[in-house]
């Protein structure tokens, strides 16, 4: 909740204090905020302060942010200031879209602590509406126009099929509260059959948060749009969006646990599709940016065995996963922003990397591990924690999953094959200091959750 | 007057929103020009709004929450269709075009 309040506030500072200054002047500000306000949210976890007294007027049947919901909370804070601390800020546009971002980070907490089918729809909403505005901030570029549009139009259209299954569950329950509608829906199950509007609701919401999540077959938008958008913006939607919406996700199918073994039926073919589709997608690729698109849509995949999961023990395993995904990808992201030009982003961006800059080698290598889930690598802690548990309630989904890591393997080490050749950089571009420190903060938690799981675990 | 409104049943009113949003549905599907895609989104955002307070109604819910759901519903519509707007005027300005057809330069 303080970090809520903390990353409002200050995105209404830097949005109107930043509208003539250049983006630059107000990115560390932006970094810091996002920083403390991470700080702060795990001190809240922990319960160091006290924030009862605080934010008592809240009702808790709108916003409740328990224990597992503030440590995602920290964890997606952290994760934005290493995606913004990262990505370079122009001289010429406006620190404004700093603030939009901000804004859209509002959204997705909301989203993570939102506890009524209002909150969650209003979270999705500052969420998307936002990126919308972000995805098309290169205004001259038609291929940020077509990404705009396109993701407006699919959001809009994902919205209103979630929207219709609000309604259709507010028929079926009669409240809009998750507590209550979990009690309903567990006095349904008593009866056996569930009403055929419930079923409809769920599958309804279920479709508009896949599409937020971009899963087969609600995939088709995601790879334009992530290659059309500006890297930074493309980071965000890759890690934050997916992260916040399918934990929204799990928490709202979390209130339809006794249907369980009947949404599995249709959800694990889906996740199976997922994971298959995207990887084998991904081998086929020439630029970067849109095989890191496909292995987004392959993770999507991977996070929906979650809910094979019951919601009570998943908890860990999801945080674990995020922190992994999030952290291998955002570091992916700030490679292909550095090496990559207006029109050229093939994988030979990154040919003799190791010859030219030890440490962007060093932090290439290891966000490639860690997304293949090599060992030593927080990805390979995060996918064995998920598929261990996951073996326990369904065997061939999880081998589908093993097989597309496997297939994963040849475009994620694609880059390897340019890397170590003996020559010089195309592009070579000077990061400062706090971007440095940035990167070797974020190459520490790939090897240090790594090779020490139990800190997280 | 009101008491036709409450004469009328639930299933017509479900029957009615689920009509008016399949229109907007396979409008967004077929059609071509970005207007009128926006124009259908907003029929299916209405015909939620439709079906919300229907079942408020229906259920006589004492805290209103389904027509308090339909205001957030227009606030959120109309914030949308405003950057929706705008980024259709963006790409206007680009392509002189408002069809989505240009739609094809991202590809594999």
């Amino acid at each position: 909740m303080i970090g809520l309040s903390i990353i409002f506030f200050s995105a209404i500072i830097i949005l109107f204090t930043g509208i003539q200054k250049p983006e630059k002047k107000s990115k560390n500000l932006t970094v810091f905020s996002l920083l403390v306000a991470a700080l702060f949210s795990l001190f809240e976890n922990l319960e160091v302060i006290n924030t009862q007294t605080l934010f008592a007027w809240v009702p808790s049947s709108m916003l409740d942010f328990n224990n597992f919901r503030l440590s995602m909370v920290a964890l997606v804070l952290f994760l934005s200031a290493i995606i913004i601390g990262l990505m370079p800020s122009s001289e010429k546009k406006g620190s404004d879209l700093l603030g939009l971002t901000l804004f859209a980070l509002c959204g997705g907490i909301i989203m993570l602590g939102s506890n009524h089918l209002v909150m969650l729809f209003l979270g999705i909403e500052i969420l998307s509406i936002p990126l919308y505005v972000l995805a098309g901030s290169d205004k001259k570029n038609l291929f940020a126009n077509e990404a705009a549009i396109k993701y407006f139009l699919m959001g809009a259209f994902s919205t209103a099929i979630f929207l219709l299954g609000c309604a259709f569950i507010y028929g079926g329950t009669g409240t809009l509260i998750f507590g209550e509608m979990q009690l309903k829906v567990g006095f349904a199950a008593h009866f056996g059959e569930f009403p055929i509007l419930i079923k409809l609701g769920v599958i309804l919401m279920s479709v508009g948060m896949l599409f937020k999540i971009s899963a087969v077959p609600f995939h088709f938008w995601s790879p334009d749009v992530y290659e059309g958008s500006p890297n930074r913006v493309t980071s965000f939607m890759a890690i934050i969006v997916k992260i916040c919406g399918f934990v929204a996700f799990a928490q709202l199918m979390s209130n339809f646990e006794p249907m369980h073994s009947w949404y599995i039926k249709w959800l694990i073919p889906i996740s199976g599709i997922t994971i298959l589709l995207g990887n084998i997608a991904g081998m086929v690729q020439k630029s970067v940016k849109r095989t890191l698109a496909y292995s987004s849509i392959a993770h999507a995949g991977y996070l929906i065995l979650f809910l094979l999961i019951p919601y009570a023990e998943n908890a860990q395993i999801l945080f674990v996963y995020s922190l992994s995904y999030g952290l291998s990808t955002s570091v992916m992201f700030y490679l292909i922003d550095k090496y990559s030009t207006a029109d050229n982003f093939d994988f030979t961006i990154f040919k003799g990397i190791f010859n030219s800059n030890k440490l962007d080698a060093m932090a290439l290598i290891l966000a490639v591990l860690s997304l293949a889930g090599i060992p030593a690598t927080i990805g390979f802690t995060a996918k064995y924690v998920l598929f261990s548990k996951a073996f326990e309630y369904n065997q061939w989904a999880v081998v589908i999953g093993l097989v597309g890591s496997a297939i994963s393997i040849v475009y994620y080490f694609k880059p390897f094959k340019y890397a170590f050749v003996n020559e010089n950089l195309l592009t070579n571009r000077e990061s400062s200091l706090f971007t440095n420190i940035l990167l070797v903060l974020a190459m520490l938690s790939i090897v240090v959750f790594g090779l020490i799981p139990g800190i997280i675990l | 007057m009101l008491g036709i409104f409450q004469n009328i049943e639930i299933s017509h009113y479900i029957y009615l929103s689920c009509v008016l949003f399949c229109i907007g549905l396979f409008g967004v599907l077929f059609r071509r020009n970005a207007i009128i895609l926006l124009m259908c989104i907003e029929l299916m955002l209405n015909s939620v709004n439709l079906l919300m307070a229907a079942f408020t109604e229906y259920m006589g819910d004492q805290n209103a929450n389904g027509q308090m759901f339909v205001f957030f519903i227009m606030v959120v519509a109309a914030a949308e269709a405003a950057v929706g707007l705008a980024i259709l005027v963006m790409v206007y300005r680009n392509t002189k075009k408002t069809d989505v057809s240009f739609l094809d330069g991202l590809k594999d």
